[in-house]
């Protein structure tokens, strides 16, 4: 390695192992809500794409949020 | 891979599962794992005999007179009837002068179209002759007729069945309670015979014609979704269509090899019995077939023939227990006529249910009544059904797999499918301004 100038250093923290599988879990739910959605669309039923639509922003801020308050702290 | 090996195997045995498919040494054809094309998902359980079971001592033959259309009159009253008739004729008009959605010129053109082929066959008449048409027999061709193992048998039938237009197809050895002991006025008979024939006085079914093709015709859910107009009758009738070519193409197929065939849609006997005995699904509350894969959004017919076949087993995927939580249909019925009892019964509803077997029966003169009222016949049982689904998200596929395995979650279940709005009526001036797949179906559904 030459200098830190010539590369990214992408810093991991280390979190708990509950942490990860939460992470994990989130992104599957999420994943799980988008496909529902899509397939809603797919299916004309407008009820349900809503419904999958808003569980999956919902569940994507609230997430996001979270994590951006988690960094916030760590870097205090 | 198919979606539903995905849930049965997880990604990390994806490999395994695929490369079942295609072993076998070079050449030969692997019917083991090709047989896999016509099974159920993996969370249907194959059983011994139907869930609601048959109570031998009175489960007979059933004069097809008796049923709903042969004897309305006798049933509802002919002058109930008339009066019916008379203000049906009323509303029609009123809605021409309204233009309202789903009871136009146009609308009505399209279901009575729809029919077209249907109208084809009868009993032994037209599509749905018990001879050969025009088909080439062995014999005129010089050569043997086909042989193959009743394994083979039934994988080829049920290859040449989809290629007709089954979306499913089973195989049952026939239960001859299954089949009308009358109809057209003339009697139906068993005998030891070489073919099939009718004269003056009865209909005779050879012997040796132990095996019934039952077969699921795949209906247009969009328009069932518009019930009760013209749109959804629509969505009948294109499925009695599609029924027709189905049994007359198969049966012209079998003849080619050889064989009697009988074919038949609503005619010659129960349909429904027969596909249950062949595993295409249960019996629901609305005294119906319901597929694992499709619902009852499907139209049956079945081909009666000598050809030996392996049969299969009827199945059980939790349809009675979550029937018995659901109630939907009940509640969507605008004639009152399904069941709310939480238990199926023996107990029949009039002289149209045959007796001896276990169901939610029906009051079938109300819901006959309740088509001539609407104008335009009535899907709403069919539309609504939590089991009814197009299949496009993965979700649905969790939920019935769910259900077949752990009943408690079946209320559950159906109040969510509630909340997310399934089941409610679509615009039929929506309907043709929507792009459809030919037939209005989409025939990937169901096939993993
Ligand atoms: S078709 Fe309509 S009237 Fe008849 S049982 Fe179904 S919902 Fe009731
Ligand atoms: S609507 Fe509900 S109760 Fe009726 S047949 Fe379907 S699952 Fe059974």
């Amino acid at each position: 390695m030459k200098d830190n100038n010539s590369y990214w250093i992408l810093k991991i923290r280390k979190r708990p192992f509950y942490i990860w599988l939460l992470r994990f879990l989130w992104i599957v739910w999420l994943v799980f809500w988008a496909e529902a959605a899509l397939g809603s669309k797919a299916e004309l039923e407008p009820r349900a794409l809503v419904i999958s639509l808003i569980i999956f922003l919902v569940s994507l801020l609230t997430g996001l949020a979270l994590w951006l308050l988690g960094i916030k702290r760590f870097k205090k | 891979m198919k979606r539903r090996d995905f849930f049965k195997y997880g990604l990390g045995s994806a490999g395994v599962a695929v490369s079942g498919g295609i072993t076998g040494r070079a050449g030969e054809i692997n019917y083991v794992s090709q047989a896999s094309h016509f099974q159920h998902p993996w969370w249907v359980k194959e059983i011994e005999k139907p869930k609601l079971g048959i109570d031998d001592r009175i489960y007979s033959r059933f004069e097809a007179r008796k049923n709903v259309f042969g004897s309305m009159a006798k049933y509802y009253g002919i002058d109930n009837l008339r009066e019916l008739s008379r203000r049906s004729e009323e509303k029609t008009k009123k809605y021409y002068q309204e233009k309202r959605p789903g009871y136009r010129l146009e609308d009505r053109a399209l279901a009575d179209a729809a029919w077209v082929i249907s109208r084809q066959g009868g009993l032994n008449r037209g599509t749905r002759s018990w001879t050969r048409n025009f088909v080439t027999t062995p014999e005129e061709r010089g050569v043997d007729k086909y042989k193959a193992s009743p394994s083979q048998a039934a994988h080829l039938i049920k290859t040449a069945a989809r290629y007709f237009g089954a979306a499913t197809t089973g195989v049952a050895l026939l239960d001859h309670r299954h089949i009308h002991s009358e109809e057209r006025g003339k009697k139906i008979v068993f005998e030891k015979a070489d073919e099939p024939y009718e004269n003056d006085t009865k209909m005779v079914i050879p012997k040796k014609c132990k095996y019934a093709i039952a077969m699921t015709v795949l209906m247009p859910i969009d328009n069932i979704a518009c019930s009760p107009t013209a749109i959804s009758s629509a969505g009948s009738s294109m499925g009695y269509s599609r029924c027709e070519f189905l049994v007359a193409g198969l049966a012209e197929f079998i003849r080619g090899l050889g064989y009697t065939a009988i074919p038949s849609v609503n005619d010659l006997g129960s349909s429904v019995a027969v596909a249950v005995d062949a595993g295409l699904g249960e019996l629901g509350r609305t005294n119906r077939l319901i597929s694992p894969e499709y619902g009852p959004m499907v139209r049956l017919c079945k081909v009666l023939t000598d050809l030996p076949m392996t049969v299969d087993k009827p199945i059980d995927f939790g349809l009675m227990e979550f029937c018995k939580v659901c109630k939907r249909c009940a509640e969507a019925c605008p004639s009152g006529c399904i069941s709310y009892e939480d238990e199926p019964s023996f107990e029949i509803k009039g002289e149209w249910n045959n007796p001896g077997h276990k169901a939610w029966f029906e009051d079938s003169p109300k819901c006959l009544a309740y088509w001539e009222e609407s104008t335009s016949g009535c899907s709403n049982c069919i539309a609504v059904c939590p089991w009814t689904k197009k299949d496009k998200t993965v979700i649905h596929e969790i939920v019935k797999a769910a259900s077949a395995k752990i009943p408690a979650l079946d209320a559950f279940f159906n109040s969510m499918d509630k909340s997310f709005g399934y089941g409610r009526q679509k615009s039929a001036e929506k309907w043709w301004k929507t792009n459809h797949f030919e037939y209005g179906i989409d025939t990937a559904q169901g096939k993993g």
